[in-house]
Order: structure tokens, then sequence, then C-alpha cells
């Protein structure tokens, strides 16, 4: 019976032409996806290039993962449909009297509508496949074929994962004998898997988010968090640890899932029903007789004008709006935007465990991020089912003969289904609010919720809506409709792969309004808007189409519905179309215009095309010596209402080469409107307009030492609706240097990736110079046109506002409405400064002699006392173990995220976004709650060392100068503030970051000391080295070390150092028995796979503890591609046989932290205290070590580098409990 | 005095199934019997008619609204109830009765509460009006389907075998609502059951495979085939020798297993026959039986 019921499935699935429909779409998806991530497109965009291959293992799964997610939105329409249309047709009826037995019906119904999706999931690895091999394709981003990396990522994930889903769909449909419910479904377990996903953000909460991930992605991304580059282009997929737990698990489930469907299943009439109240049961008789004899129907008035018919649409809405709120799909859908709204709002993203202050910004914009998503996916959804309402509760016949007007049904259900977006949007609010009073948070900007959720968020989703409509109007099946849309959705998302950038040709696109504190929604407004009108009317148009089409009575063929349509054109709705297809068209042709023609617009490969012609044409320029900039003046205008500048510039500039320097090339800027003159003669000899630069040649060269005096004059072109052409804001303004004028040839424009090198016949190049090139020392690693100079600048800025920039404050005056501030320098800077300008409130301290200023937007308040004392606890220690702070004052300024989220240090001048720092919510309770304003102002005092200090010179290794030794600094301010516990969280953070940022590494991972500005090493890996040196020298030694370093080198003129030189310092300042560390820290990429296998204890006699302990320690270089080396140079190592497998290691001669601990009561501020019985470095040369300690209490813990003070991988298995 | 005209109305389905094979009739105020056999065409022409279906080709009028082309006029004065229909679920009688009432343009709110109290009266739903249509029994809905059709007091009634599932009481109910409408209006009401059309219509015709086979008044229909139909009692053995001999129209059983069988001729078939009365459902079978005949033997 089972087969024949199996083969019948099939059988009708063969029939059906969703089958192939989805097939086809899927298979398409498929495709496009492998075949662009494989550079297909390469001709419309710029290159592809990955130092990781596209068809490894992992990267295969990823993709049909990411697939799968379409396909589960399917599977209601497969899976549940195979039981669901037997009740559908009313079939169940007469099969359930058939003599079938349960487990045939049921596994035939199942597995066969399983077989027809696991085809659909061979499609798509064909797609895949035919994607890697596909003509056109770059051969470089992939490696040869193996089956093996499509099997392991079936068999392990994407196979059990649908059967997952689909046992649950099926179980759900067959209960509730609704497809819909199914979507549901799938829908929660969709919300699990990114509530899981979401746990993550904290380091604590990865096993849990493995284990309860239903798709297993969580746990394969713990497995694989830290795979290198090597690693991930050639392993399988791990099957072990969190993985097999999380499969079994789900597969435990999936089983008892189907197993509940399974014996719960009865071949009834009726569907399950939950009853909340029993009603009383009555007899009920009929009136049967009394007849009737005159029907006389009482007068009516009868109104078919259109103010009645748009009475009733609006009347009818609420019809519609009750059947959609009271409907399970939007009931579900609430339920589960509530609680991840929630969650994310609650959580908000944490910096090294601390919160944010739930500001009004933040909060909408969290929440308009997770609710814009959903409110798309359930007006798909519900718009289908409100169009076809009357059809599936069969009742459409009686509707339609009714004289009501199709574009009142249609403004009914549009209504509803605004008032359904609004209900997500005012929950938003709601929850947004309620977390803002729960965190005693007052500032409530209704307005603000208000308006980014009407006039931004719904706008974005009115045109989505209205094609909805469209869609479900054409399509009959409104799972078929649903499905169309999302595919069209995704479909759209991959139009910038295939070279349709322009926002006019992707429907709804163009126009973004972020919001910040500072600024408002700033200038991008008026461009949302202008595209949101060319959207609506298009929009109109499909609306009027979809009232044309929408269907009305039974079987029309696709011929008769058209010429239907074209009777329902009349003249009205023509005129409608007329104006908005003008609209649309005209605004379109503007948009275009504006664009393409008034301003230059390049594709992505037309941009990579113009970087290779700059290269192969100008590269010679590179050999042309350049005068060198030794003072700068500036006086800048800023308007803020208007956002315009003007500025004029003075640079003196000197031949310092001893060559006399006949031209020079001067860099201008063609998106401001500039003129610039020189005090020697000489004319233009080159005017390059596309590239704009000039080369200006003296009549006479000018001769070593001499100067000249270079004059500029720029202002921005005016701002139109479309363009900002400045980067003046109403408040917050923030502007580098880099809009200024510079001189040479811009190594920094070529293309930097030798894989797009290679591909237009350049010659390799590497990112940065070697250190060792003592040709390359003669620029630091900021400016390649100066050295030290003299800085003073006049700014004006409207008189509300403050302007700020270098310098110390000689004289500000008001002229009218203009406010003025002329800034100087008492000491030469780097080239290298900004501007500020808003309506800042002060606040004002004093270390020392030094005048300490935050100029901050009023509102932010929170944490200025812990930037105050970052600073001065900052100043102290540097100025105490580094050398004297270099300047009279220190400020701090607020600015507008839209500039980004970071803080900067310029000379005494430290810009801070308005996202970090200024609204941190600093648990001081909380151990685990890092002071980031604190800690982050110290970071960019220390900048005031590292960089305006000591500069390295423009080669690898560079950073490590300033933001390793910067991280480092502040590291230890906030040890000395806070205490070990903090260094702990942070120190965990980095190593986290660092491993984490391996894999993401574009091109190869160096070694600390000639690292290419790569902030994974820099930062993280830096201030993790950097610690742990200090640790092992003692940070009176290291920090002699630095003094002495700063004293050599420090406002040195060129050549400038490098990290060969600190390095070579700090190795002469090592001991020998260290000297490993040098090189496996600075030198080398080395990495620490320690753990402890077995940890005893015994009581002795006097009552002292015996602790006896085996640990294993492994340490490995790792290739710039993350292959592990296991011999060093002279190709020694040392290997161990464990009982499984052979265990190998580099030489080891290397000093190894073993602790042991004990138990404790001692609690600090809540948390335990940890109660370290002992804590030594053991010298280390054997991979398999034993050891007994003896300690006066309990033991309950033993570690081998217990604090992760070096580099592993697996942090977590350093530590074991005493048995 | 309204009229609906039907001029050469033709419709093929997809599957080559020709549902309306160039139907042309003209329909007066009154009773309209529109009697055929399953999947004769009649819900296909009654769809057609109430503006839910496009034939192929052909013309419709109901006085001066051409149904094809106006079908919004049409709408205002249709009453429509089809073969079989569903409604919301969850929503009671009244609820949905006065968003039918809305939907048909009834714009006066008390009026729309009288008329639909009205209606429900008059359907025998006014006890039950507040419980949910969905739930009510098949004559129940049936009923519900009549109150929602007088609403906008229609001037063209279209039942699709409206007393399929009625209990007797209902449809005598149900029957005399029609004819107590049809004394003004049109009402047209598909059947296959052959007495509904004898108690009240007026006017009827016979479709059968797309073709109308015969439009006249009962009356005239049964007179036309007064002393052409013969009827005899017979045993079971021998009904395939008279089939076989006769031009049998209808048989049926009596308790004792014998058969009465009725014969079509001009003149007795055999000294055995007697004459019998014709009725009604000797004219729909003659017709049908002529059709049968002819369409095996077309070339006659």
């Amino acid at each position: 019976m089972f087969s024949k019921i199996f083969k019948f499935e099939i059988k009708s699935w063969f029939q059906a032409p969703i089958t192939y429909i989805y097939s086809v779409i899927m298979f398409i998806f498929a495709f496009l996806m492998m075949a662009s991530a494989g550079g297909l497109f390469d001709n419309f965009t710029v290159t592809t290039t990955s130092p990781t291959y596209e068809n490894s293992a992992l990267a295969i799964n990823g993709m049909i993962n990411v697939l799968s997610v379409f396909l589960y939105f399917l599977l209601p329409s497969i899976v549940g449909a195979s039981i669901n249309k037997d009740f559908k047709y009313d079939m169940h009826q007469v099969l359930y009297s058939y003599p079938i037995s349960k487990a045939s019906y049921l596994f035939g119904k199942f597995l066969s509508a399983m077989s027809i999706v696991i085809g659909i999931i061979l499609l798509i690895c064909l797609g895949v496949y035919i994607g890697t091999i596909f003509p056109g394709t770059n051969p470089d981003l992939f490696t040869d074929f193996d089956i093996w990396n499509y099997v392991q990522p079936l068999l392990i994930f994407v196979i059990p994962n649908i059967l997952l889903y689909g046992a649950v769909v099926f179980a759900v449909v067959t209960f509730s004998r609704n497809i819909f419910i199914g979507f549901i479904s799938v829908l929660i377990l969709i919300t699990i898997q990114s509530f899981a996903q979401s746990l993550t953000a904290d380091i604590d909460n990865k096993t849990l988010s493995a284990l309860i991930d239903p798709l297993g992605a969580q746990a394969l991304g713990l497995e694989t968090e830290y795979w290198t580059v090597f690693e991930r282009n050639n392993n399988p997929l791990p099957f072990e640890g969190y993985i097999i737990y999380n499969r079994l698990l789900w597969a435990a489930i999936s089983i008892l899932i189907f197993s509940f469907v399974f014996f719960k299943f009865k071949f009834n009439q009726q569907a399950i029903q939950f009853k909340l109240f029993k009603s009383k049961a009555e007899r009920v008789i009929k009136r049967n007789f009394g007849s009737l004899i005159r029907i006389q129907l009482p007068h009516a008035e009868k109104a078919y004008h259109f103010k009645h018919w748009l009475k009733m649409a609006w009347k009818h809405s609420n019809f519609e709006a009750r059947y959609i709120f009271k409907n399970w799909v939007f009931i579900s859908f609430a339920i589960v935007t509530l609680i991840i709204t929630l969650s994310t709002l609650a959580v908000r993203t944490p910096i090294y465990g601390t919160s944010t202050y739930p500001v009004t910004r933040e909060l909408m914009q969290n929440a308009s991020g997770v609710v814009s998503g959903f409110i798309i996916i359930i007006t798909f959804l519900l718009v289908g089912m409100l169009v076809n309402r009357a059809k599936s509760s069969n009742m459409n016949q009686l509707v339609d003969v009714t004289p009501f007007p199709n574009w009142s049904f249609l403004l009914a259900k549009f209504i509803a289904i605004f008032k359904m977006q609004a209900s997500f949007y005012i929950l938003a609010l709601v929850l947004a609010v309620g977390v803002q009073v729960y965190n005693e948070y007052y500032k409530l900007e209704l307005d603000l919720y208000l308006f980014q959720f009407f006039a931004i968020d719904y706008l974005r989703v009115l045109a989505w809506t209205v094609m909805a409509f469209l869609f479900h109007s054409l399509i009959k099946n409104h799972i078929v409709g649903f499905i169309s849309l999302l595919a069209f959705l995704i479909l759209l998302g991959f139009f910038p792969q295939f070279g349709i950038e322009q926002s006019i040709f992707r429907f709804n696109s163009g126009g973004g309004a972020t919001y910040s504190d500072m600024v408002g929604y700033g200038p991008g407004l008026k461009v949302f808007y202008v595209y949101r009108l060319y959207w609506f009317s298009l929009a109109a148009v499909l609306y009027i189409l979809a009232i044309i089409f929408y269907r009305r009575g039974v079987s029309y063929s696709a011929k008769q519905r058209i010429e239907l349509a074209q009777e329902k054109m009349n003249p009205l709705y023509k005129s409608i179309i007329a104006v908005c297809l003008v609209m649309f068209v005209g605004l379109g042709s503007w948009i275009y215009y504006n664009d393409n023609v008034i301003n230059e617009r390049l594709s992505g490969n037309e941009r990579e095309l113009l970087q290779v012609q700059y290269e192969k044409q100008y590269s010679h320029l590179k050999m042309l010596n350049s005068p060198r900039i030794t003072s700068i003046n500036i006086n800048l205008d800023l308007f803020p209402d208007i956002r315009d500048f003007k500025a004029k510039g003075e640079f003196i500039l000197k031949n310092k080469t001893e060559q006399p320097i006949d031209s020079i090339l001067v860099n201008l800027n063609d998106y401001y409107v500039q003129s610039y003159a020189l005090d020697k003669e000489g004319k233009a000899i080159l005017k390059d307009t596309v590239y704009d630069f000039e080369i200006f040649k003296f009549d006479k060269s000018l001769l070593p030492g001499e100067e000249v005096t270079f004059t500029f004059y720029m202002r921005n072109k005016p701002n139109t609706i479309l363009n900002n052409n400045s980067p003046v804001r109403t408040n917050g303004t923030f502007i580098n240097n880099r809009i200024f004028p510079s001189f040479g040839y811009s190594e920094g424009y070529e293309i930097s990736n030798n894989k797009t090198r290679e591909k237009y016949d350049l010659e390799l190049k590497e990112r940065m110079k070697s250190p060792y090139d003592s040709t390359a020392l003669g620029n630091t690693y900021l400016t390649d046109d100066a050295d030290w100079i003299d800085f003073e600048t006049t700014v004006s800025t409207s008189k509300n506002q403050i302007a700020i920039a270098p310098g110390y404050l000689q004289e500000e005056w008001e002229d009218g409405e203009r406010r003025y501030f002329h800034y100087k320098m008492d000491k030469k800077i780097l080239n290298f400064y900004a501007f500020n300008s808003a309506e800042y409130e002060v606040y004002e301290d004093q270390w020392n002699d030094v005048n300490l200023q935050v100029f901050y937007h009023k509102p932010h308040d929170y944490n200025i006392d812990r930037m105050i004392s970052g600073a001065k606890k900052a100043l102290d220690y540097y100025s105490e173990n580094f050398s004297p702070y270099q300047f009279k004052q220190l400020r701090i300024l607020e600015f507008p995220l839209t500039s980004g989220s970071f803080a900067q240090s310029f000379a005494n001048t430290v810009p801070y976004s308005e996202a970090i720092g200024f609204i941190a919510k600093v648990d001081d309770e909380d151990d685990d709650s890092v002071d980031y304003p604190f800690s982050v102002t110290a970071h960019e005092v220390a900048h005031q060392w590292w960089a305006h200090q000591v500069i390295g010179a423009d080669v690898r290794g560079a950073t490590l100068l300033s933001e390793s030794m910067s991280e480092y600094s502040s590291l230890k301010v906030l040890e000395r503030e806070y205490g070990a516990q903090q260094m702990r969280v942070f120190l965990k953070d980095a190593l986290d970051r660092y491993l984490r940022g391996r894999r993401f590494e574009s091109q190869k991972e160096l070694p600390l000391m000639l690292n290419e500005n790569q902030q994974y090493i820099h930062y993280n890996k830096g201030s993790l080295v950097l610690y742990a040196m200090s640790d092992y020298l003692g940070e009176e030694k290291m920090n002699r070390i630095l003094e002495s370093y700063i004293d050599k080198v420090a406002f040195q003129e060129p050549p400038y150092t490098t990290s060969v030189e600190f390095v070579n310092l700090l190795k002469q300042n090592t001991p020998d028995s260290l000297q490993y560390l040098v090189k496996d820290m600075f030198e080398t990429i080395t990495l620490y796979d320690n753990r402890i296998t077995e940890a005893t204890s015994d009581t002795l006699d006097n009552g002292t503890y015996e602790v006896k302990l085996k640990a294993y320690a492994q340490k490995y270089r790792s290739s710039e591609k993350g292959e592990k080396i296991f011999s060093n140079a002279e190709g020694e190592s040392i290997g161990f046989e464990t009982e499984k497998d052979t265990l190998e290691s580099l030489p080891l001669r290397d000093y190894i932290e073993i602790g042991v601990f004990g138990e404790t009561d001692e609690t600090i501020d809540g948390v335990k205290k940890e109660n370290v019985l002992y804590l030594k470095k053991h010298l280390i040369s054997e991979i398999n070590n034993e050891f007994t300690i003896i300690v006066d209490e309990k033991p309950i813990e033993v570690g081998i580098d217990p604090y992760n003070k070096l580099i592993d991988t697996d942090s977590g298995d350093n530590r074991m409990k005493v048995e | 005095m309204n009229q609906l005209r039907l001029l050469n109305v033709s419709k093929t389905y997809k599957n080559g199934v020709k549902a309306l094979d160039d139907v042309s009739i003209e329909i007066n105020s009154g009773m309209f019997g529109l009697l055929g056999p399953n999947g004769a065409g009649k819900s296909t022409l009654m769809r057609t008619i109430a503006t839910l279906q496009q034939p192929d080709s052909g013309e419709i009028y109901l006085d001066d609204i051409d149904i094809l082309n106006q079908k919004m006029e049409l709408r205002k004065v249709l009453g429509y109830l089809p073969q079989s229909f569903g409604v919301y679920p969850k929503l009671s009688a009244e609820k949905l009765l006065h968003y039918f009432a809305e939907l048909k343009g009834l714009s006066n709110k008390a009026e729309r509460k009288q008329i639909v109290d009205y209606a429900l009266e008059v359907t025998n739903l006014y006890d039950v009006k507040n419980k949910h249509v969905a739930g009510y029994s098949g004559g129940m809905k049936q009923r519900f389907g009549i109150a929602q059709l007088l609403l906008n007091n229609p001037k063209l009634i279209i039942v699709d075998e409206p007393t399929a599932g009625l209990d007797p009481a209902e449809r005598h109910r149900f029957l005399n609502v029609l004819r107590e409408i049809g004394t003004n209006h049109i009402v047209i009401l598909s059947t296959h059951i052959v007495d509904d059309v004898k108690e009240l219509c007026t006017d009827m015709a016979i479709l059968n495979g797309g073709k109308l086979l015969c439009h006249k008044k009962p009356i005239d229909a049964v007179l036309d085939l007064k002393d052409k139909i013969w009827g005899l009692t017979i045993d079971r053995e021998s009904v395939e020798r008279y089939e076989s001999e006769y031009n049998i129209i209808s048989t049926n059983y009596n308790q004792d297993n014998s058969l009465n069988i009725r014969v079509y001729g001009e003149t007795s078939p055999g000294d055995e026959f007697m004459k019998v009365e014709p009725d009604l459902s000797d004219v729909y079978f003659v017709h049908l039986k002529g059709d049968e005949v002819e369409a095996t033997n077309p070339q006659s």
C-alpha cells in the first residue's frame, strides 16, 4: 500500500507545474549565486577576488544552506500541501474510509514530498556545480572539483535540516489543516535560529547557541570560528563536538515530532480542535410551520457613487483588518516580532560587556531594522490571503456579483494592510518606550519614533505592498504568488552583481536616511523622498493594474483576463496611469541625468579600469621628487545652514632633496571648485582632468633648500536636492585635511589586490613596502608630502556653533552672524589635522597645567567625567613612564555617527563619535563590564605619544608603533584603575577578535612586526602580545624599553623609525631565556595548543594537598594562509605518541604559567574572586608534562596558561576541575 | 415587465467541452425553470448571465442592459445564488448580511438594518441570526443564500439548483418565496428536479449538452404530449426485450418488483399498452431521448 501511495504522490508531483516552477527558481538562484561568487559578472562590477575557494566544503555548505532558507518557505506548499490537499478538496472524507494503514498513508505522503524536496536540493547542487565551471568565471576562485564537498554538506546539514523543517511543517499542517500555519512554523524555526545567532554576540553564550540552533549553523560556526584561510580551503566539514550534539539533538526532535504526528493522527473527519470553553449542549428544533404568503421588501436607498464606495472601503477595511488581527498568521508573526524586537532592544550592542543608554536614536534604529524585515514578509503573505479571502471561503460567487467596484475592494484591503503594518510599528514603539522606561530613561522622543516608523520605514514598505497586490491579483494561487514575490525580492538583491547598479533600475531602492542625534536625518532625507516619489509614481500604475486585473468570476483564460482588464481601463485610470508614468519617467530621467550626465557615475568595473589606466599611464611620475610642506595656514569658512564651505590655504613648500626640482605634481579634486597659485614663475605643462592633477613646471628649478608658497582657493559646488556637494553638516561638521590639494603621484590609488593586478597585467606588488628597504623610510604612514609642519588656521562658522581645529586658540570674535576662531600651534605637528564645528556644550578641567576640554552634544552628558578621568589617568601614566606630554591642552569633540563610529587622535584634539563612549552605560558593579569611555579615551590619548611623538615610516609594521602601542598603553591605564579582572575581559575579547580576524584575511596574515595595517593584528594581537611581553619582562622593564625608544626616535625627521628598530631594542633588553618570545610574538605567527589532560589531588598527612596534573603543550607556526607548521627553520620538531594519534610541536624551551586554584567564598561586588593557590611560570620542553604541586588549601581547579596570556585557539581546555 | 434576452451564446471550455452551444432565448417576468441533467451546461449558463463568466460569443441583454459589457449595471439589479457556496468563518448571519447589503450599495444604515431583519424573517433565520453561518446546516445555509439575494430587491434572480438538500418544509417555503418575488421580476431557477418546475414555473426550457431543446410553458409542453404517452406494467425479466422494441422514456419499479414503463409514440405501440396522462417528467425525458438519438445519428 505504501508503495502505491508513494508512487501515486510522486507521479502527481511530476504533473504539478509548481514542482517545475520551484525547481527552475532554485536552480537559477543556485547557479547565479555561485557564478557571481566566481566572478562571472566581473565585466560589469569590481573584480571578485578572494583568498578562499568558493567551492570548498565550507563555502558550498554555506551557499546551499543560504538557498535552503528560501526552500524552507516552499516546504508548506510541498510537504504541507501533500497532506493538505486531501482536506482541501474534501478527498479525506472518501479516502479516510478506505482500508489504508496509517503508516503507509503518512509515510507515503511525507516521504514522497520529501523526495521531491531532496530532488530540488540536488538541482541546487547541480546549479552550484555548473556555476563553478561556467565559462567566464575565474578559475582562480575554485579548487578542484571534489564530490565530497557536496555530499558532506548534504549529509550533515542540508538534508537533516530539511527533514526537520519538513517534519515540523508536516505535523503542523496535518493537525491544523491549514498551510499558513505551516508557514508560521517555518517562521518560528527561523526565529529560533536567528535568536541562537544573536546569542553569539556574547562569547559566553556560544555553546548554548551552538546547541539550540535548529540548523546547526552556529555549531559549525563555533567549530570553525578560528579556521584560517588554509583550513577553510582544504578541510572537509568537521563532524565533531557541538556539531554532533546539535545534530543528534535536532534529529531526536524531528523523530519526536514525526512520532507525535504518527501516534496522534486519526483518520478523522474533523481536524483536531482545541476548545477553551465548553458550550452547553442543547436540543435544537427549527420552526417547520408557518408559511409565507406575501413578501414586501422594505424600501432601501441604494447609492452607487464614488463617495459611498469610498466610505465603504474605509468601513470594510475594518472588516478586513479584524480578519487579519484574529488570524493566526498575524498573531504568530506579531509574537515572533515581539520576542525578537524585545531581545534586540534589551541587549542592544554591548562593547566589551558594556551596554549603552537606551537613547531613542539607537532603539528606533534597532527596532526599525527588525520590524521592517518582518513586515515585508507578512505583507506578502497577508495581501495574498486578503485578495483571495472570498475565494478561499468559497464565498467569491456571492461577493463577485455585487455592484461593489474593484477599486473599493482593493482599497479596503489596502487600508486593512496598512492597519496591520501600522500595528507592527506601534508594537515596536511600545516595546522601545517600554525598554526606555524600564531602564529609567525618560527622554522619550515619541515624535522621532513616529517619524522614523511612518515617514520613513512605512514609505519603504509601501511600494512593495502595492507590488504584492499586483502579484496576488495576477496570480491565482496565493502560495505561488507569495513565493514569486519572495523570489523577486531576492533576485533584486542580485542586480548590482549583474551590473545593474543604479537605484532607478532596481525596484523600490535608492535613498537612505540614517539619523544622528547631532545632525538629524541630514540631506539624505530629501534624496530619500525623491526616490520614494519616483517609486510611488510607478506603484500607482501598478495599483491601477492590480485593480483592473483583480479577479472576479470564474475560469477566465489569460486572453480573456487581458480583454476584461482592457474593458475596465476607464478614462480616469488611463489618465492616472498617464500622469504617473510621466512623473515616473520624468523623475527617473532627472535622477539619471543628474547621476550620469551632470555628475559622472562610474560602475565598479569602470572605476577599476580608471585605476589601472592611472597606473599604466603615470606610474613613471613616482620618480618625480616633490617639495615638502613645511607650514600650513588655512582660512576655512563653514556655512552650516546652507552646508557650504569656502577655504583659502597657504602651504610653504620646501625642496628638502639635494637636487633641484623642476616641476611639481599638484593633485586637485574635481569635486570642489579649486584654483591655485605658486609664488614662483612657471606654468602648468600637463592638466589631466580625468585624474585631476596638474604638473606645474618652474621656469627656474627649485633649488635644494629653497622654499615656495603654494596658495589655493576652494569651495564646494552648490548643494542640490539630489547632490550633497559639501562635507559640511548643519550640525557636527567633521572635515579632515584630505580635501585639500596634495602633491606627487598617488601610489595609494593603485590597485592593491594582487589577483586583480594580475588580471590587468600589472606588476605584482606588496600592500606595503618592507621595513628593511631603506629607500622606503622617507614618509610617515600618515602622509607622503610632509614631515613636521607649522600649523595655523582661522575657522569661521555660524554664530551658534563652535569650530575647532588643532592648535591653541589665539583669538575668538564675532562678526554679524559669524563666529571666528583663530588657532595656532606652537610646536610642529604632523600633516594630519581636522576641523569640527557644532553646537557644543563645553566641559572644562585641568591636569597639571594642561587644559582639558570636552565638547559635546548637550543631551550626551553621561560619560564626560569618565572621559576626563581616562584622560587624566592616561596623562599621568604616560608622562610618568614614557615622556612628557608635548601640548598644553587636550580636547575631546563629539562628532555625528554619520561620519562613523570611531575615535581618532589629531594633535591635542580627539574627535570621538556620538555612537561610542558618549552614550555608554558603564556598570561599575559589574567586573565584566569594561569602562570603555575611559579606555578608549586612554587609547586616543596614548596616540599623542604613539603617532604624534613616535611615528613609523610608511612600511610594514608601522601600526605596531601606533595602534599596538596605544592599545598596550591604555590597557596599563585600565589595569591600574580597575584591576586585573577587566584586563581578562579585555584580553579574552582581543584573543577572540584576533583569531576570528584571521579567517577574514583578504590576502595574507603577517607577523605583528610586519603587519600591513591589518586591524586584527595591530589592535587585537598587538594588545595581547605587548601585554604578555610586559608580563614576562615585568611592567617596569617594559616601560623603560619604551621610554628609551621614545627618547631615541620622537619627533625625528626622515628616515623614520620602523618596527624593526623597536624590536631590535626589545631584543637587546630581553634576557636570553626569553628571546624566543620576541621571535614567536613579533617576528613570526606562532600559536599554542595547550591543555590540561588530567588533574588529581591527595590530602597529605600534614594537612596540605598534593596536586598532580598532566598537561600537553604544543606550539606551531602558521603560514600566511594559516597552514600549521610544526618544525622550525632548521627542520626540527618534537613529537609525542598518545593513544589516539601523534602530537607534534616546535621544539620547546618555553615558560608557561601553571596555576592551582582553591575554593572561594570571597566575593567582590557580587563576583567571586579567584583564590589563587599557586601560579608560576614553568620551563617546559616536552609536549607531555606532569607536575606535582603542594598547596595549603583544597584545590578545585588547575590550569596551564590559565589566564590565556598566550595565543591559543582553544582557550577553554586550559583549565580543568580537580577530581 | 422585464425581459432577458440571450442571443447566440456559446462557450467552449479548455478541455473541449461545449458547455453552451448557440443558446438564444427570451425570458420574461415570472418564474423560469431551466431543466437539464447533470453537466448539461445549466451552471455555465447561469454564471454567464450572472456576470461571473465570459462566453466565447453571443450577447445577453436585460431590458436595455448589455450584460456582457455593462456588468456593474446588471449587478445592481441581480440576485444570485450559486449551486454551492461558502461564507467567511466566524461571522454571524446578521453581520454577513449587513456586509452583503453594503456590498450591494445600500447606503442608509437604518434601512439596511430593516431589510436585513426582514430577509432574516422571510428565510426563517431570525432566531439564529447571531450564530456563525459557517456552522449552519445545509438547509440553513441555503436559506442564508436566499436572504443575501433579496437584499437589493433584485429585478433578475438566478438560483442554481437551490432545492437540493432542503427538507420538504424548507423546500416549500423556499419555493414560495421565489414565487412571490417572481410575480414582478425574472426568476431563473435551474434544477434537475422536474417537480420544482411543475409546481411553480410559468415558463421553462430544457438544456442538454449545451443546447436548448424546448422552450415552452410547462402546461403547453405537457399538453403537447397528450395521447402520445403509453404505459405498461411488465415483469423484470422482459425489460431487455421491451427496451429493444419500444421507445421507452422511463421505467420505475413497483413494490412487487414489477416495472411500469412509459413509451412515447404518436400511435399506440401495441395492444397491451394503455394510454396514460402525460406529465412534465415525460416532457423532460422525451426531449432528452430525442436529443440523444439525434446526437448518436448525426447524419439524420
